[in-house]
């Protein structure tokens, strides 16, 4: 298992360099005059000259990449050209709300298709399969942004008075106080990745609240959160219940879940036993590839809902040309997928042995 | 060629009519292919009476509702014999922040809708089906060197590569269609090279071969053939999604201003939702039964081609 894992590991670097270099000329061919879109009126020669001076847009492009590789291994991602800030900093102020989105989302997502998919195979054919694959099927035809807006106008506005009622947008009531966990913390003098660490969980704001144990703010950011996850978990929902279901079929049709049924196992022992593990292979791969969907439909949730994450914060710097944020953000993003599909194998090497062992 | 062609061909024909008529009865049979094939017949119509039924034009100065010099607003709708005001213009969904009738603007987005979802995995098929089609078929390093080109566009979350994409060649409906077609290339490109591994060994290749028939000819005539199946479900649930994503980018506002494509009447209306709710809901549910109705048919596609894969 450890040589597995390290071999696994080792061959993530050249695709890691890879990303580094694809993201850095995709951020380049977008045409358009980044100082033009940053200044708007205000640009002239002068003052673009010195602007590209600042930014080094006047280097050829390889220096520019040479230079960017450089302050990468320092951990540097550059300074935003639009919003004059780290993007670092940047990150650690939005990245955290489109993990936390993302994260309720799948959570949801898996909570409800895997036992819609179990269940649809189990009684295949009958009215619970017909209802749950039309549910699935429904949930990859309806837009994200057709659903959120459904969604709010349900919630915010037909039941806006009752218990039931949930807010339209927004991470918390207006004016609710976030208290960074440095502060509440003592921590203000730590600096350095740790700090960033420390701001980054700080910024997802249901765990902030949980660590502070303010409940009442708990509950309402967690009310916040809840319409953008659900709309944004439908499509990995319907599609994990479809895998789940057709996984499950064709494994109960396998000898050895004959055999388990001969030997007088009822029917809920042998999907437990003995089908669920291997029908759960094909469900762990989905899953990892959903980070894909999460992230093309955060930008029209965060839009929708009018939060400020990693989808919207994207959007906005490829359309303002904002090169260094849409590397610095890309490159993250490349990492997190990286690293799903290296939890996606280790996974699969748990659930079956002839992976890690051949 | 020789004489085996013209006798083979005639008993060939009435093989593959006999196949069509039995393709069509195993669909028939399929409830979800009636559902979807009903609900895209009702698009369908739309889209090509859109002229007819319309009560009003889509786009344009004439589709504003509202007399000159008049301030356009969003407005409720308005059915006389249902007590509205007869000096007003009847509206079934309202109108929208210029004083476009919705309902009318739906209809044309209907026909936009279909076209966008043919034309863009038209050309996904024919781009994606030659690369695969090559890529099999050559083998070795230009397959190699094909297939990953194709790894890395499918290596980026589908709508954040197709922004890029769309801001490189400019924004409009036409460039938001290329962007969602070229990331859909590689799934096509796959199915094929897919499909062509598969068959390329068998003995009516090696026979065609032996009879002189050109790579081009075994290509077009004995391979592919052969492939139609998978592309044709591929294709129909990827209409589903290409509807889905060039509406996600119009919605986003990377398409021309004022245009009635249903994405686009969504994306500058969202936030009537509190107010007028019907402006933006109704679009959407239109876009969500089209999208809806690709995918049924397409289920229902793939269950009656391959009968191995059904339930």
């Amino acid at each position: 298992m450890t040589r597995f894992l390290v071999r696994r590991i080792l061959l993530t670097i050249p695709v890691l360099i890879g990303i580094v270099f694809v993201v850095f000329v995709l951020a380049r061919v977008i045409p358009g005059d980044p100082c033009r879109a940053a200044l708007g009126e205000r640009a002239n020669a002068t003052v673009c000259n010195a602007f590209n001076e600042r930014y080094g847009l006047n280097e050829p492009i390889p220096v520019q990449f040479g230079i960017y590789l450089q302050s990468l291994v320092q951990g540097d991602l550059g300074t935003s050209i639009r919003f004059n800030r780290p993007v670092a900093d940047l990150l650690i102020e939005r990245l955290p709300l489109t993990v936390e989105l993302g994260m309720y989302a799948l959570l949801i997502a898996i909570a409800l298709g895997v036992p819609l998919g179990l269940l649809s195979a189990i009684k295949r054919n009958s009215i619970v399969d017909v209802l749950t694959m039309l549910i699935a099927n429904l949930g990859v035809s309806i837009p994200v942004f057709v659903l959120g807006l459904l969604l709010q106008f349900l919630f915010a506005v037909i039941l806006r008075d009752t218990f039931l009622g949930l807010p339209p947008s927004g991470r918390t009531v207006a004016g609710a106080p976030l208290v960074p966990l440095a502060q509440a913390w003592g921590l203000q003098d730590l600096g350095g990745p740790l700090r960033g660490l420390l701001d980054f969980f700080s910024n997802m704001y249901t765990i902030n609240y949980l660590l502070r144990f303010e409940w009442n703010q708990l509950l309402d950011a967690a009310r916040h959160l809840i319409l953008p996850a659900v709309a944004l978990s439908t499509i990995p929902m319907a599609i994990i219940a479809r895998i789940t279901r057709s996984s499950l079929v064709d494994v109960l049709g396998h000898d050895y879940v004959r055999t388990a049924r001969a030997k007088g196992l009822s029917g809920a022992m042998v999907v437990r036993r003995h089908a669920m593990r291997n029908a759960m292979l094909p469900v762990v791969t989905i899953i990892g590839l959903q980070l894909g969907a999460l992230l093309s439909g955060a930008v029209l949730t965060e839009t929708i809902f009018n939060l400020t994450g990693v989808g919207r914060t994207l959007y906005e710097a490829i359309i303002g040309r904002d090169y260094i944020v849409v590397q610095g953000f890309t490159l993250i993003i490349a990492i997190g997928y990286v690293v799903a599909n290296l939890l996606v194998d280790l996974s699969y090497a748990y659930l079956d042995p002839r992976i890690r062992l051949g | 060629m020789t004489s085996s062609t013209t006798v083979l061909e005639p008993t060939l024909g009435v093989a593959s009519r006999g196949r069509l008529r039995e393709t069509v009865r195993a669909l028939l049979g399929q409830r979800s292919a009636v559902v979807g094939l009903a609900i895209l017949f009702v698009f369908v119509f739309a889209a090509i009476f859109a002229e007819v039924l319309a009560p009003y034009p889509a786009e344009g100065a004439a589709a504003q509702l509202v007399r000159p010099g008049e301030p356009g607003r969003r407005a409720e709708s308005c059915i006389h014999i249902l007590g509205c005001p007869a000096d007003q213009p009847e509206t079934i969904f309202g109108t929208d922040g210029n004083s476009r009738d919705v309902f009318s603007r739906i209809l044309f987005g209907a026909r936009r809708s279909l076209i966008i979802g043919f034309a863009t995995v038209g050309l996904a098929i024919i781009v994606g089906t030659t690369i695969g089609a090559v890529a099999g078929f050559a083998g070795g390093l230009i397959d190699n060197l094909l297939m990953r080109m194709m790894d890395v566009v499918l290596a980026f979350p589908a709508l954040l590569l197709a922004i890029v994409i769309v801001t490189m060649i400019g924004q409009s409906l036409v460039n938001a269609m290329m962007a969602i077609a070229i990331v859909a290339i590689p799934v096509y490109a796959r199915v094929t090279r897919a499909s062509v591994l598969s068959v390329k060994e068998q003995d009516f290749v090696t026979a065609s071969r032996a009879l002189g028939e050109s790579p081009v000819g075994i290509l077009t005539r004995r391979i592919l053939p052969n492939a139609l199946t998978p592309l044709i479900v591929t294709g129909t649930l990827g209409i589903a999604s290409a509807v889905l994503d060039v509406a996600a980018l119009s919605f986003l506002g990377l398409t021309e201003i004022g245009i009635a494509e249903w994405g686009a009447m969504i994306g500058s209306e969202f936030n009537g939702i509190f107010s007028r709710p019907l402006i933006v809901l109704a679009p959407g549910i239109a876009l969500t039964l089209t999208v809806l109705g690709f995918n049924l048919l397409g289920d229902g596609l793939r269950d009656a081609l391959d009968p191995r894969l059904s339930r």
